[in-house]
């Protein structure tokens, strides 16, 4: 029975740059997605596009990938990735010269048009509504503010790629799954309506795409005991047939692979288990069974699937104010007190400068910044605790007013103070999503392979 | 016998938006049942007071013994807007472990 291994390299930018290297060359996998992109990503990317045409893309991909080349070309194996985020074309520029200076033959694939900011005036012109998906709200309000506005989309311009003779594919916003359901459907010519299958290739995809979360990181089960945690393997699924597959990890690495850790995963970000809805497919979780067979292998069997939706979900993400925050650590004796002393200080200060706030916060690291309300009675003094003042506001000149005011701060109350976190505060920009459903036709997707 | 949750159970938090969902196991099969009669998505939503402010939703998963709970307006607006430290809710699932209930001894 023909079996396809395809492993999660990557699970956020910014994850273990080694991880899809060490999968490259201590195991044989046919294919790795690296998923470089979450909701904010895109934001942050347009942003740094801006300041240099040149970016905008995942940067660490390509240092993988230099060192990935050799491998992939002995073993045939294909990498997929959205590291493109926001500036394909950059990433594939760089990509094409990090494989001519390899001095090896690839054909690299690219999928454009999920970036379709300049198409918005055009969509509502058209009478695509674009309403907030949650509220109901007309967008209208918040175009002004637009910095990004990126279609999720699935498989088909990825297969394209695949047919194409493409062995490393570079994307911009697909959906995660899509990376790893796109080549089972090539490997296995599953059938168009054959939703079974197609879920069977999310249920892969939402394994793996978080890299470690499935192999041993974040296992609450028995984190004392992962196995060399700095060293720990990515997953791997294993598939022959629709309706199963075989979760593991990479060859002679750390990390675990049981149906605790995968029980972990499977619901990871999932709100109905039976209604996960991805471009593809609607994938059915919900009667899901794990079998642990040997080790670090796990069978996971009943993924079903019914029919893909007729929308695409499009997400704008556009700027909703400026964030300063500060954070000033305190000492015992009396080290709460103090902190909170110091907030009273700042909230009369900010009130004295006039400051018009949105909202603002003080939390207390070591008593209560991570639960809130949830946390529990203090049953003793604090040797040291740390203020987190936080504001929120409108514009850039109104979050500075935050700025100037936290070093004084330090002489104005009572005694031992610790350096200030980080230094001078800065205020940043905060991005807000604004999700909602769009035709599928209403964008038009196209690949390109091209061979080096 | 009254336990914190983190006993008899392990699971994992995770965020869209301003959703945030916690799924939870018993470690063992034999905690399922007290799980499933006590831990209610109302007494998860009243154990949430003040940091969830939206409405709980459970899924069972019985075959798995644990449930899946999506909880709304959960994370002060979703993480691109929180001014919260744990602005992605990773530590929801932690403050549930503190819950308390009751087991067969």
């Amino acid at each position: 029975m023909k079996t396809i291994r395809i492993g999660g390299g990557q699970g956020f930018w910014g994850d273990l740059n080694d991880a899809p290297v060490t999968m490259a060359k201590q195991d044989c996998v046919d294919y790795i997605a690296c998923d470089y992109l979450a909701e904010l990503t895109l934001s942050i990317m347009r942003r740094q596009q801006e300041r240099n045409p040149e970016r905008g893309y995942a940067r660490d991909f390509i240092t993988a990938l230099k060192e990935m080349l050799p491998d992939l070309k002995e073993k045939g194996t294909k990498v997929i990735t959205n590291a493109g985020g926001m500036n394909v074309k950059a990433a594939v520029e760089v990509i094409k010269q990090a494989v001519m200076e390899s001095g090896l033959h690839f054909k690299i694939g690219y999928v454009l048009g999920d970036d379709v900011k300049d198409l918005i005036p055009k969509l509502r012109a058209q009478g695509i509504s674009m309403e907030h998906m949650d509220t109901g709200e007309s967008i209208d309000r918040i175009l002004p503010n637009m910095v990004n506005a990126n279609v999720y989309y699935g498989v088909e311009p990825i297969l394209e790629c695949l047919e194409g003779g493409a062995d490393i594919i570079i994307l911009g916003r697909s959906t995660d799954t899509a990376m790893f359901e796109a080549p089972l459907i090539y490997e296995f010519g599953w059938k168009e309506d054959d939703w079974t299958a197609k879920a069977t290739g999310i249920l892969a995809g939402h394994l793996c795409e978080c890299g470690a979360q499935a192999t041993g990181g974040n296992y609450d089960y028995d984190w004392r005991n992962v196995p060399r945690p700095e060293f720990l393997g990515y997953p791997i699924a294993e598939i022959s047939e629709p309706g199963r597959l075989i979760m593991t990890k990479t060859r002679n690495t750390g990390g675990l692979v049981t149906p605790q850790s995968i029980k972990e995963q499977l619901m990871y970000e999932i709100h109905d288990p039976s209604k996960y809805i991805t471009p593809d497919v609607v994938a059915d979780f919900s009667k899901i069974t794990l079998n642990g067979l040997e080790q670090d292998r796990v069978a996971v069997n009943g993924v079903t699937g019914h029919p893909r939706p007729d929308t695409l979900k499009l997400c704008v993400g556009y700027l909703e104010g400026y964030r300063n925050i500060a954070y000033l650590p305190y000492s015992w004796p009396d080290a709460l007190e103090k902190a909170k002393m110091a907030a009273q200080i700042l909230d009369k200060r900010m009130a004295m400068k006039g400051l018009k706030a949105i909202r603002t916060r003080a939390d207390y690291l070591g008593l209560n910044a991570l639960h809130g309300p949830l946390a529990p009675e203090l049953q003793q003094e604090l040797n040291e605790v740390v203020l987190r003042y936080a504001v929120m506001t409108e514009t850039r000149a109104e979050a500075l007013k935050l700025t100037p005011e936290i070093a004084p701060v330090s002489n104005l109350n009572g005694p031992a103070q610790g350096c200030f976190f980080g230094g001078r505060t800065r205020p940043s920009e905060v991005f807000a999503l604004w999700p909602t459903l769009i035709p599928r036709d209403a964008v038009k997707l196209t690949s390109y392979v091209e061979e080096v | 016998m009254k336990v914190q949750l983190r006993e008899i159970a392990h699971g994992r938090c995770g965020d869209k938006s301003d959703t945030s969902n916690i799924c939870i196991y018993a470690r063992e099969h034999k905690y399922y049942a007290a799980m499933e009669k006590q831990l209610t998505a109302e007494v998860v939503r009243h154990h949430f007071e003040g940091l969830v402010f939206g409405d709980v939703i459970r899924y069972d998963l019985p075959q798995l013994d644990g449930f899946n709970f999506v909880m709304h307006h959960a994370l002060d607006g979703g993480a691109t807007r929180s001014l919260r430290l744990d602005s992605l809710g990773k530590c929801m699932e932690a403050a549930l472990l503190r819950f308390e209930i009751k087991i067969d001894e």
